[in-house]
């Protein structure tokens, strides 16, 4: 694989952490829905940040077919219409693989405003069809929402690559 | 260099599945069947329960440290607000104790004038107490999740209150938990009955304005409604009890170049914070079925008998 000069050689991302990460980022998004915001149109979609991050990094683990069945479980957890999160995180998870060979090229601030679009169109997919269906507009706040999780790209970069930039040859001194 | 430090596997050159673009078009095309399956032909409820039954675990557990902050807060609160939430309710309960007892008398009295009137007895509703535990995370509609469900005999368009007034109607039932549609939804609509004058009506939820808020639709522009009239349940739907507070009326708006009057209304029962709740049965259970219409027979033919 070509890469970046001076980018990091990785090790390979256990199967486990991905799923585990991404069952991890659906549980969390419940818990500040339950917990803490309630029903807010700002709120980022912590799910969707994981799952581009992983089409970006695996996309031959993670790929539009897990996007669909994780957004499934969103609908029903939101109680919305079923197969609105599908749908968008379906869009999200395609244009994550269109752009995943250019998208590591860049530095991660970069690479956040480069995945905006994405996020953008993705809440703009799940807003049409949802007005097409009948919903109420939610308000203006729901813009709020790619922009967050845009930023908070940088801080998926960091926390979900932490495993594989373990060293390859852990001792007694170093055993992370 | 240690075995596991790269990845070994080669990448598949020729077993490569189908392409983004198609995978695109497949899933697409699933998720629209499913939301025209949901929204037009309501058919979906059997996938909703399954997947809902799967994730309820996770949800389970993720309610657990939200229920452990709560009730801690709880806890710790001071003993100064308990002691003014208790001095509140015992004020309250004062209050209501007058009413209670005229109450006793008064069914007494309705009662035997309605036997004497020959009319059918007030319909009693069977009622399930419940808690709120969290707000349907979906902004573009007003739900809430309470903590009874099949399991608990929840029937599908129970209607929900607080103690103040109707809350809403639970429009979806889960094994373990329903989804409760508030008052205040666009979608949601409840007849009414205007206490001071009356007059029926129909009450829809209403966002456009504020949060919370409710709009008294299809009143003409001369209608005989007041700012402060308080709205009751009607009866006349088979579903609510009736004389259960909805709303107030908070601004009546009269425009000239329209039929219909504008009726802003603010809710009795506290939709946004309610936490304990009772879930009543509809009534359509214990109404007597209609009877059947005369099919064939021209209208002399027919006997009176025969319309039970």
């Amino acid at each position: 694989m070509i890469m970046r000069p001076g980018q990091q050689l990785l090790l390979p991302a256990n199967p486990l952490f991905i799923w585990g990460s991404l069952a991890a980022a659906l549980s969390l998004s419940m818990l500040l829905n339950m917990g803490v915001w309630g029903r807010a149109a700002w709120t980022p979609d912590l799910l969707a940040v994981v799952l581009v991050f992983w089409t970006v990094h695996q996309p031959l683990r993670v790929s539009i077919g897990a996007a669909f069945v994780f957004g499934l479980l969103m609908d029903v957890h939101q109680g919305g219409l079923l197969g609105q999160h599908a749908m968008g995180y379906t869009v999200l998870s395609f244009f994550a693989i269109t752009v995943h060979r250019r998208l590591l090229w860049f530095k991660v601030p970069s690479q956040a405003a480069q995945v905006f679009p994405l996020f953008f169109a993705a809440h703009l997919v799940e807003l049409v069809l949802r007005l097409l269906a009948g919903g109420a507009f939610p308000g203006w706040s729901i813009f709020l929402a790619p922009f967050i999780e845009s930023a908070l790209w940088p801080v998926a970069s960091v926390l979900l690559l932490l495993p594989q930039r373990r060293p390859p040859d852990p001792d007694a001194n170093r055993p992370l | 260099m240690p075995l596991g430090t790269l990845d070994r596997d080669p990448p598949p050159f020729f077993r490569q599945g189908l392409s983004a673009l198609s995978k695109l078009a497949v899933f697409s095309a699933l998720a629209v069947f499913l939301m025209v399956a949901d929204t037009r032909f309501q058919v979906m409820q059997p996938v909703r329960v399954a997947l809902g039954t799967l994730l309820y675990p996770m949800q389970w557990l993720v309610m657990r440290p939200v229920l452990l902050a709560e009730f801690g807060g709880e806890y710790l609160a001071s003993l100064r607000a308990v002691h003014t939430a208790q001095a509140d309710a015992a004020k309250s309960r004062s209050l209501q104790s007058q009413r209670a007892n005229q109450v006793e008398q008064l069914l007494l009295e309705n009662e035997r004038l309605r036997m004497l009137l020959a009319l059918r007895p007030r319909l009693q509703s069977d009622s399930a107490a419940a808690q709120v535990i969290y707000d349907a995370a979906d902004p573009y509609t007003r739900k809430v999740v309470i903590d009874k469900g099949l399991a608990d005999k929840v029937a599908l368009g129970s209607p929900v209150v607080d103690e103040s007034g109707v809350l809403g109607q639970v429009t979806r039932v889960y094994p373990l938990v329903s989804e409760v549609t508030l008052i205040t939804d666009r979608d949601h609509a409840i007849p009414v009955l205007n206490t001071r004058t009356g007059a029926r009506g129909v009450a829809f939820g209403d966002t456009s304005t504020h949060a919370d808020a409710m709009e008294l639709r299809y009143m003409a522009a001369n209608a005989d409604v007041a700012v402060g009239d308080l709205l009751t349940t009607s009866g006349v739907d088979g579903v609510y009890p009736p004389g259960l507070p909805v709303a107030k009326i908070e601004n009546v708006e009269r425009r000239v170049d329209t039929v219909f009057a504008r009726v802003y209304l603010q809710p009795v029962a506290l939709v946004s914070g309610a936490t304990h709740v009772m879930v009543l049965q509809p009534l359509a259970a214990q109404i007597p079925a209609r009877p059947p219409l005369p099919t064939t027979a021209p209208a002399g033919k027919v006997r009176k008998g025969d319309a039970k």
